[in-house]
């Protein structure tokens, strides 16, 4: 789900980082005023834990593809969603920095669609009333799955509409969401198995890690139902987008490639919002947009090249002195 | 080579790669923050029907790979781990978009193509900085640099550690993986119940060193930031180098490459 940088446009990926940046600041005066002086430290190792668990795959079975985790429920239940927020956010721009994961200017997009989805909606709103605090195995599991699927759901939605309003596709946002929703809705059911998995493990042989964050949440009958009641807005939220797609597109989610390639009747750019944030771009810039000519792109890729060749020269040459 | 073993060795080339002496390993990484995040936006501004124009940008990696004493090859072929998504982002234009708009002899290209180059080739140059930037200032010199540009310090320190002990996770994890490869009679794969043991373990060992370490930097006067051992200043030729860079990459985006070097097509 990294966003690239040639998947934004710079007014989406500065809005984007204002919100990431905002939510950054609020999580770190969160982090600084609570009781426990070991969040910092914990943090970072933690992060470091996500890091190296999401190089070690599982097998998923019957398919003979495997998954891994993406930490974000887990890091939830033990460093409470600020603490969880800050953490997934240095893992993402760690993976930015080190291994050109997910673009620079798409940090913004990527710190709200991967943490922020996870950490600080799914979690509070699904995991924590739905597995409450109660020692019961399949509450723990379902609310784990069911929090994983939605934080990716959500995740994938914010993909779609950041990639649409900055118009880098020409795929339909209908077309497109349903492409992100189904795919990580599988990717959503196996990490939530991957999370409950370990989160019995940690139950079971050393509960008080998950201990660490002592936050009351009331009876668990109460949270349970608040959990419930915001399991069934989200979902109804995702069903109504679901059912639009399904109304305006008798295929729904199994339309197939050769269907768009067949189809005749796309929108034209001019009528999506990517259009109208295409018209304000040309608008505001200086030169206005050209075509490009065979001829001005051979003569481009000939100057780059003259000047890697140069590059190289002065570089075997200070190499002999 | 395990992906864990791989994932160390390329921290660690990073990290060494940082140590080096060059004319762009001196000047100052906020200025290099600057300069990085000034070329990707003006990036990210060309239309994408101005391929020339995105080509042309190819040329500013290239001249600071030089400056670095680094071969353009290493840092062009790490950019291409971003291939993947981008590509399947835009690969769906050329089968949408078929409005011809370049002509190679009687062959026309399509606008949809042209599209999907554009991406490619923004994606490319946009990560290509990124990672020059990190490997000629190093992590940590990153993180002050954002933290000097107002991020909340509780983040950077949360940077700073995460990078520190992501060496030391790693390890952890590669000694497990290595013991459990050693008694499983050459099965490679780990069931989901397996795999959730030896995360669930990697876990609770993650954890019980994070208290000890927490100890013993509360004994050695840790008050929650991180202090930098050698702190630099901004010089005269840091101020030179922005101002250069940043002219040089606003020229670019403002010339008409196309017809400027049509002549030599």
């Amino acid at each position: 789900m990294h966003m690239a940088d040639a998947l934004v446009s710079p007014p989406v990926a500065g809005v984007a980082a204002v919100a990431a940046v905002t939510l950054l600041a609020v999580a770190a005066r969160k982090v600084k005023h609570t009781d426990n002086d070991a969040i910092v430290p914990l943090m970072g190792v933690m992060g470091a834990f996500v890091f190296a668990a999401q190089m070690i795959n599982f097998t998923i079975p019957g398919t003979g593809s495997s998954g891994h985790i993406v930490g974000g429920i887990l890091l939830g239940a033990i460093l409470g969603p600020w603490g969880a927020f800050l953490t997934l956010a240095s893992v993402i721009v760690v993976q930015c920095l080190v291994f050109a994961d997910g673009g620079l200017m798409a940090l913004g997009c990527n710190l709200i669609n991967m943490a922020a989805c996870s950490t600080l909606i799914a979690y509070p709103l699904i995991y924590r009333p739905i597995a409450g605090e109660s020692r019961s195995t399949w509450r723990v599991c379902t609310a784990a799955v069911a929090a994983c699927f939605i934080g990716l759901e959500l995740g994938a939605l914010a993909v779609t509409i950041e990639t649409e309003l900055s118009g880098v596709t020409a795929l339909p946002f209908d077309k497109f969401l349903g492409l992100m929703a189904s795919i990580h809705a599988l990717i959503g059911i196996g990490e939530g198995l991957a999370t409950a998995a370990v989160l019995y493990f940690l139950r079971l042989y050393t509960p008080d890690i998950l201990a660490g964050y002592n936050t009351s949440v009331g009876s668990t009958a109460k949270s349970l139902k608040k959990g419930l009641i915001a399991l069934l807005t989200i979902t109804a939220i995702l069903a109504a987008t679901f059912t639009w797609i399904a109304s305006s597109h008798p295929d729904g989610l199994e339309w197939s490639i050769e269907r768009i390639i067949g189809s005749s009747d796309l929108p034209s750019r001019s009528d999506t919002v990517s259009g109208t944030l295409e018209s304000i771009q040309s608008a505001t810039t200086l030169l206005p947009d050209y075509s490009a000519t065979w001829a001005g792109l051979v003569g481009c890729v000939i100057v780059v090249a003259l000047v890697w060749l140069l590059c190289r020269i002065i570089t075997a040459l200070r190499k002999t002195n | 080579m395990t992906t864990l073993e791989k994932a160390l060795t390329q921290f660690d080339a990073a990290e060494r790669a940082s140590h080096r002496h060059s004319a762009l390993h001196s000047v100052d990484a906020r200025a290099k923050l600057i300069v990085t995040l000034l070329y990707i936006v003006t990036l990210l501004s060309v239309g994408s029907q101005q391929l020339p124009t995105l080509i042309i940008f190819a040329i500013f990696p290239i001249v600071m790979c030089t400056m670095a004493g680094v071969g353009y090859d290493t840092v062009a072929l790490r950019s291409l781990y971003t291939l993947p998504f981008i590509a399947f982002v835009g690969m769906f234009n050329p089968i949408l978009d078929n409005t011809p708009m370049l002509y190679i002899g009687g062959t026309a290209i399509s606008r949809g193509w042209v599209d999907f180059a554009s991406i490619i080739v923004r994606g490319l140059l946009a990560v290509q900085m990124v990672v020059l930037m990190v490997i000629t200032s190093g992590f940590n010199n990153v993180c002050r640099a954002l933290r000097s540009l107002g991020l909340p310090s509780v983040f950077t320190t949360q940077l700073m550690l995460l990078h520190r002990y992501i060496y030391v996770l790693i390890g952890e994890a590669i000694d497990m993986d290595r013991a459990r490869r050693a008694r499983s009679y050459g099965r490679q794969r780990y069931g989901l119940k397996m795999w959730a043991i030896f995360v669930g373990q990697l876990l609770v060992r993650t954890v019980n060193r994070a208290r000890r370490i927490h100890r013993s930097m509360l004994s050695r006067g840790f008050n929650g930031e991180i202090r930098a051992f050698k702190i630099t200043s901004w010089r005269r030729r840091d101020t030179l180098f922005t101002m250069v860079i940043a002219s040089a990459i606003i020229i670019c985006r403002f010339i008409n490459w196309d017809r400027l070097l049509s002549f030599l097509g």
